[in-house]
């Protein structure tokens, strides 16, 4: 059976290849933005942007389906243009956080609704490559395969998403739609930074340049402000473990919470004060100075419990996965035993050995 | 099934094979050789084995996507070795009679290159089940313990030696009528949560006795092929029973030790762990008005029957429900493993499929030795169950059919007469 999508979906989910159809069969040509009635558009576009990565706020309010498609395709043509990663994967986020929205509540009507159940699945199959199947004898669940399950649960580092704590049966795993969109965020966040990354265009309309090149000018200001690793001394070993972290970090990619946790501790640990710690944590896609403020002064003992909490150790690094050993580590326990030894030291030990 | 047993055909010029492919066979391997009379004997008798039984070896069906591992009689390992077809395996188990032969689960494109260039295709999931990690309180009894500084073998599971008082010891483990029984009770519990939980087919998992203590199970779903390391690690926690949140049963305990209801949706209580966890608690599902505070209350008047607190009993319900896996076998997609029909060098019985685990005996089943009389000279006074027979040995000489003597021998508990040499 053939599902079409309604002019709705496709205002919020412009990223379907049904979307991309639309603007086909229209022949809409990209050179377009450079008219004058297409200036609503770019500001548009240009504003959604510029909300996500200033303030961190996303709209979630929809004008007519082809204004969505539109700022949607404008937006990625802008962050094509200027090419700044770690923006891309900031949009990228909060757009994927965007959709997330909508799909729950359309998740929620799909169980009354066949029509919006099948075209919910489609979306699902298209996007993800994966079939999800509505539980009929169960009240508002859907469930998805173990296998699929389990390769998209494991990058989530909370208890409650371990395969244990989930309901299973006959190779299904039972999810209630928050926590089915949930787990697909980062996939959808993906979706929307390969779209981006696969746009093969020789020129961009002039107007599109000029956003960019706002944009850059932007991202320059605030990046004369040091790069992450300036925070570390030279001269003395950073743990692997903590050297990764800042690598992701300056990809703009995101941290799961246990990485955060060691970031920050560690950094306390290092006697660094919390506006400095701060000014590293900006870096990340999903960054909240209020939550990240609050979280380092209860980590620090400054509030809550007034309990100071210290680096974990080399042992629960390497169960949250987050343990990059190289010869460095050999025979610590934790890494803070690292802050004291200057590399040179290290190097001449191992040569020794 | 992904492995199969040799056809008499693939074998029949196995002979020819061995001239045919002598130069291409890896040098090293040939100038290992066995250090004492024991390993002599033992290299002999299962040369014997390999060339009337090596139709009971079940290859894979792609050989020359595996990569392919034997451990010699000077018990050295030697890996990363690939083969084209089964008589070319033949020829080589013949020609240099190793004494454990090893088999990766993994696919590759280049199996007998190191591992950074091997290309990894997939992995069958595999699932490893040792007497070890039952702790069995039956092991302290009879099991062996050697000692490495004066070599005496002490009865029993010992901390210190009572000969020298050494504490470098190493445990012999010879596994009881007991022992079968709850590594069976093991195997099938795994196949239970593998088959209700995981929807597996029971006609893709194949178990193996691992020809000593224990059990292999092999899933050859091939949808668990492409699964990373990590996200077989996660199905391991899951039959292990590790990470449940009491919050999954439908309840938390406040600061006040009180406990209150967090699912509104009591539907899926029945389903995985947490149904597992009920029902074996015998706590009961309400539906209705009053389904929370009904719930609660029967957990609460169970903690006074049982005269412990809630978590205390669910803890131990999940030690008793997981499955005594060992995690590293399942989540390590480059290990090799011992080869179905190969033989197990700890103990010279052979790594074979149990058709029906209830009825198997690894002490007939496993067996494939004859009953001709070999000279023996034992180092303990014991007794052991062989094809329903007891036979009971005195330190020193003793007369024993082949395959206890293998026994014996391989587990370190005798030494051939020289005169069997």
């Amino acid at each position: 059976m053939s599902i079409k999508l309604g002019t709705n979906d496709l205002a919020k989910y412009p990223f379907l290849n049904e979307a991309s159809t639309y603007v086909k069969e229209t022949h809409f040509d990209l050179q377009e933005f450079d008219r004058t009635e297409m200036e609503f558009i770019l500001n548009r576009s240009f504003n959604k942007i510029d909300n996500f990565i200033k303030n961190g706020e996303t709209n979630y309010k929809l004008e007519k389906f082809e204004i969505e498609i539109l700022t949607f395709l404008a937006s990625l043509l802008i962050l094509k243009s200027a090419s700044i990663d770690i923006i891309t994967k900031k949009f990228a986020l909060f757009e994927s956080m965007r959709f997330e929205k909508y799909l729950v509540e359309d998740l929620k009507n799909s169980f009354k609704d066949e029509k919006k159940r099948l075209i919910l699945l489609k979306i699902f199959n298209e996007i993800f490559k994966i079939d999800i199947f509505c539980e009929t004898i169960v009240n508002e669940f859907y469930k998805i395969r173990v296998i699929d399950y389990i390769h998209r649960s494991i990058v989530f580092h909370e208890e409650e998403w371990k395969l244990i704590n989930r309901t299973v049966k006959n190779g299904f795993v039972y999810l209630n739609v928050n926590e089915i969109v949930r787990l697909f965020r980062n996939e959808l966040s993906l979706l929307i930074i390969d779209k981006i990354k696969n746009m093969k265009l020789v020129t961009f309309p002039d107007k599109v340049l000029k956003k960019s090149q706002n944009l850059k000018i932007y991202w320059d200001s605030i990046n004369k402000r040091s790069k992450v690793s300036d925070h570390v001394n030279k001269n003395r070993t950073t743990p692997p473990c903590i050297d990764h972290i800042y690598k992701v970090l300056n990809n703009g990619e995101n941290l799961p919470h246990s990485a955060r946790l060691l970031l920050a501790t560690f950094l306390l640990f290092s006697e660094k004060n919390i506006e400095e710690i701060i000014e590293i944590f900006k870096k990340l896609p999903d960054y909240n100075e209020q939550i990240t403020r609050y979280q380092l002064e209860h980590l620090s003992g400054k509030k809550g419990s007034s309990k100071k909490y210290f680096v974990p150790s080399c042992e629960k690094i390497k169960l949250q996965n987050l343990c990059h050993e190289t010869f460095v580590c050999k025979g610590i326990i934790n890494p803070i035993q690292l802050l004291g030894k200057r590399r040179d030291e290290i190097e001449k030990e191992e040569g020794k050995g | 099934m992904i492995f199969s047993t040799n056809s008499k055909s693939d074998l029949k010029n196995a002979a020819d094979m061995l001239k045919e492919n002598e130069p291409t066979l890896k040098i090293d391997f040939k100038n290992s050789e066995p250090s004492n009379n024991n390993q002599l004997w033992l290299k002999k008798t299962f040369k014997k084995y390999y060339f009337k039984y090596f139709i009971n070896v079940a290859l894979p069906e792609k050989i020359n996507l595996h990569e392919f591992g034997f451990r010699y009689f000077d018990e050295k390992m030697y890996r990363h070795f690939s083969f084209n077809s089964p008589g070319e395996i033949y020829a080589f188990v013949l020609k240099f009679s190793p004494s454990d032969i090893y088999c990766s689960s993994s696919f590759y494109r280049n199996p007998s290159e190191p591992m950074d260039k091997k290309e990894w295709y997939g992995s069958e999931l595999i699932f490893d089940i040792d007497g070890k990690d039952l702790h069995l309180e039956c092991t302290l009894e009879h099991n062996y313990t050697r000692c490495h500084g004066c070599n005496l073998i002490n009865a029993g599971v010992l901390e210190k030696c009572s000969n020298c008082n050494g504490s470098r010891l190493n445990v012999i483990e010879i596994p009881c009528k007991n022992c079968i029984f709850f590594l069976k009770k093991e195997v099938k519990k795994l196949i239970n949560l593998l088959v209700e939980d995981f929807g597996i087919d029971s006609k893709t998992i194949s178990v193996y006795f691992s020809g000593n203590n224990g059990f292999h199970l092999h899933v050859a779903d091939k949808d668990y092929l492409p699964l990373l390391s990590v996200e077989r690690a996660e199905i391991s926690s899951y039959l292990l029973g590790k990470g449940f949140k009491l919050e999954t049963l439908g309840l938390k305990i406040n600061n006040d030790k009180k406990f209150i209801p967090i699912l509104k949706n009591k539907q899926l209580l029945d389903c995985g762990w947490r149904g597992r966890i009920l029902k074996n608690l015998k706590i009961n599902f309400y539906s209705g008005k009053n389904a929370d505070n009904n719930f609660i209350k029967q957990i609460e008047k169970l903690e006074t029957i049982w005269n412990c607190d809630f978590q205390q009993k669910v803890a131990k319900t999940i030690e008793d429900l997981s499955v005594k896996i060992d995690p590293m076998v399942t989540m390590d997609i480059h290990r090799i493993f011992r080869l179905a029909g190969s033989l197990n060098s700890k103990s010279g019985f052979a790594k074979i499929l149990c058709n029906d685990v209830d009825s198997f005996d690894p002490f007939k089943d496993a067996c494939f030795f004859d009953k001709s009389t070999i000279e023996i000279v034992s180092k303990i006074d014991t007794s052991i169950f062989f094809k329903g027979k007891k036979y009971n040995l005195n330190k020193g000489s003793n007369s024993v059919p082949e395959y206890v003597a293998v026994y014996l021998i391989s587990k370190g508990l005798a030494d051939i007469n020289l005169k069997e040499i």
